[in-house]
């Protein structure tokens, strides 16, 4: 990697002969918000949310979350869906009410290099994808999703109708708190979205389209256990 | 509506900017709705001064360690599987991407939205070698069917109104003309979501890179990155080498920050943390994962003490939007990647000399450094730009009027020497013009002072100027 230790140098060289660094350490990060009581997050969550143009739904007991699911699917026309495994959430369980009810449903799960390519193309063309985000972001309405063999990063992007489930005590107050929860080591092994909204652009004369490349709609789920 | 031949000089280009009324309406437009949005974000948080007082220490810092941060951050990318290519100039940069692309058989590529490999001049060097580049990014794609370059760094179309784009569009695809953005978004998306499911080889820019973690951050609207950083085979990221920040702590404010300046948002609808290829049994993802880190002049900013603090810059596109002089000429006119104001103090250090008038093009009214999220003093950076460029040794013969100028600014201190000289100058002056002056106004005189009342009108010189008046202008 000579080319590496060649920029490294010219850099250590131009640090050297430059303006003296400045004499303050590392500055602090931003100090977190207490992530505060339950209601006022997701009732802060919500108003960001659909700000942005996505819909909040709930919030549901886990019980109740496989009907408001069909209801939404129905709404929204869906046909075929994509279910992701869930978190804290057990996604299998709506996925098979899903399926009972006449919807076509597709698990992700672990490919190898002959069933990825089939994989792809299903996600490619199903209606909808469901999955579960590992945290929600109140100040700003925001989903944090890590992606991994079970919940492909393609569920919350290629099908045009998104829904995504997130656990009340997963919702924090910012976004330095919600990366403090996740942490480095949760970066270095898996990728990570963040998703305020539904797709959108404002490329022509800074008017506001949604729906460019990813869901044209999002909606999110938040899921309260009734007995706390 | 192929591209116009380049102009040959500044000069030229931003005549043509500034004679075009119809430009300066469309930005005056998007800038103006851009600014609200901002103002209107800006106004739910506490304290601007205090964030990008925070914004700037952390990039202060983060630069004043750039040479540790890279090997940190190499060591981590490389360590999950990532080949990491570190390229000294825009040519090395390109001649590792072709041949990468070449490698791996690409045949399509997906482009989201990058100005670094604009300034590298990458499509053409992949069209060259035979690839299909496609510009995926709504903005980037409608300049791209028109063969033009980027007009801003964050909304490249903004000199395009929709009634071009659906003239466009009617023109290229045979579709019947729509001025609606919605109809032109949707026949986009079709188009474009054809190109992603087909493509060879991704390639995207990077807003940040988090040494601690080893973590590229993509941020966007669209989701046109995700697409490219996941749906190919191949991926490569190309960052310049001021991108990295210490640690994942310091990312979060960033993030609202850029969001806030760059559209009026509060974050921006994706942000990817990506940090390597796909890891086995996952379904989306690159099989193949490249990291470029591009020098090209970063490095020479860096050593000059008042140069550095241009490599703070997050690359928001804010100072564009406030900017008196790009908002009249527009983004064409300075024949760089890197137009408006942030551009005119980067473009000479990385286009080299065909930007080295830009600096000139400034009031310097000072309406960037106000809005800057990480409060650079563009202003003086411009200055000592202009200083730079007018005490070189092979002093540039362009133009000749620069040159006269020159001579006259020479002659002028001379005489600003004698005080006393200078009264009397300017009391003959002032008899001089009176029969000129219309209402205190001077708007017409015979050659050679038509040169100026031809462009602009001079205040009738009074006797007896205050102080506060002289300092005017």
């Amino acid at each position: 990697m000579a080319d590496l230790q060649a920029i490294v140098a010219r850099v250590k060289n131009a640090l050297a002969s430059g303006a003296p660094a400045p004499n303050h350490a590392a500055p602090r990060p931003p100090s977190l918000q207490p992530d505060g009581h339950r209601a006022e997050l997701v009732s802060r969550f919500a108003r960001e949310l659909e700000a942005v143009g996505g819909r909040i739904i709930g919030p549901v007991t886990p019980e109740q979350l496989a009907d408001r699911v069909i209801t939404i699917v129905r709404e929204r026309g869906v046909r075929s869906i994509a279910v992701g495994e869930g978190v804290l959430v057990d996604l299998s369980q709506v996925g098979k009410t899903l399926s009972e009810s006449g919807i076509e449903v597709i698990r992700t799960g672990s490919v190898d290099g002959s069933t990825r390519p089939e994989s792809r193309k299903q996600l490619a063309r199903v209606d909808a994808g469901l999955a579960e985000a590992d945290y929600g972001i109140a100040s700003t309405g925001t989903l944090a999703v890590l992606s991994d063999e079970t919940r492909p990063s393609a569920l919350t992007l290629l099908p045009p109708v998104s829904l995504v489930v997130v656990w009340i005590d997963r919702m924090k107050a910012d976004l330095a708190s919600a990366l403090t929860a996740l942490g480095c080591a949760a970066l270095e092994s898996h990728r990570l979205t963040l998703i305020t909204g539904p797709s959108r652009t404002a490329d022509i004369e800074k008017r506001i389209v949604m729906g460019v490349h990813g869901p044209k709609s999002l909606d999110v789920i938040v899921v309260w256990p009734r007995d706390d | 509506m192929a591209a116009s031949p380049k102009p040959a000089s500044f000069f030229e280009s931003s005549e043509a900017g500034a004679a075009d009324r119809e430009l300066q309406r469309k930005l005056e437009n998007a800038s103006s709705r851009h600014l609200d949005h901002f103002a209107h974000v800006k106004a739910e948080y506490s304290d601007y001064e205090e964030e990008r007082s925070h914004s700037r220490q952390i990039k202060e810092h983060a630069i004043a360690h750039l040479d540790e941060l890279i090997v940190e951050l190499t060591g981590k990318l490389k360590a999950r599987g990532c080949a990491v290519y570190a390229a000294a100039t825009v040519e090395e940069a390109r001649e590792y991407i072709v041949s990468v692309a070449r490698n791996t058989g690409a045949r399509r590529v997906v482009k989201g939205k990058s100005m670094t490999t604009e300034e590298i001049g990458l499509n053409p060097a992949l069209e060259n070698a035979g690839m299909e580049v496609l510009e995926t990014d709504l903005g980037e794609y409608i300049v791209q069917l028109r063969q033009e370059p980027p007009s801003h760094i964050i909304t490249p179309a903004i000199h395009l109104s929709k009634e071009d784009i659906g003239a466009l569009f009617h023109e290229k695809f045979g579709i019947p003309y729509t001025s609606e953005p919605e109809r032109l978004t949707a026949e986009a998306r079709a188009r474009l979501r054809e190109g992603f499911l087909n493509a060879d080889l991704g390639i995207t820019g990077v807003n940040f890179a988090i040494a601690e973690t080893g973590t590229l951050v993509v941020v966007e609207n669209e989701g046109n990155g995700r697409m490219s950083s996941t749906m190919p085979e191949v991926f490569i990221a190309v960052m310049g080498i001021e991108k990295v920040i210490p640690r994942l702590a310091d990312v979060s404010h960033f993030l609202e920050v850029l969001a806030r300046t760059a559209t009026g948002q509060k974050l921006t609808t994706y942000t990817n943390f990506i940090g390597g290829p796909r890891r086995d049994g996952e379904v989306d993802g690159p099989r193949e994962m490249h990291v470029v880190i591009l020098d090209n002049g970063r490095s020479t900013m860096l050593a000059d003490p008042v140069m550095r603090e241009a490599l703070y810059c997050i690359r928001c596109g804010a100072c564009l939007n406030v900017c008196p002089v790009y908002r009249h000429i527009g983004g064409h006119a300075y024949r760089s990647p890197y137009p408006g104001p942030i551009g005119s103090i980067v473009s000479p250090n990385l286009v080299g000399a065909a930007a080295a008038q830009l600096p000139f093009a400034s009031t310097l009214c000072g309406a960037c450094k106000d809005i800057c999220p990480v409060n650079i003093d563009i202003p003086r950076i411009l200055l000592h730009l202009r200083w730079k460029e007018a005490t070189r040794s092979d002093l540039p013969k362009w133009p000749a009027p620069a040159a006269r100028a020159r001579a006259g600014a020479r002659q002028f201190a001379r005489l600003a020497r004698h005080p006393s000289t200078i009264r009397l100058l300017g009391k003959i002056g002032a008899i001089a013009l009176k029969p000129f002056a219309r209402d205190g106004w001077i708007k017409r005189m015979p050659l050679p002072f038509s040169n100026w009342t031809g462009i602009r009108d001079f205040p009738r010189p009074r006797p007896r100027r205050s102080k506060i008046s002289a300092h005017e202008d």
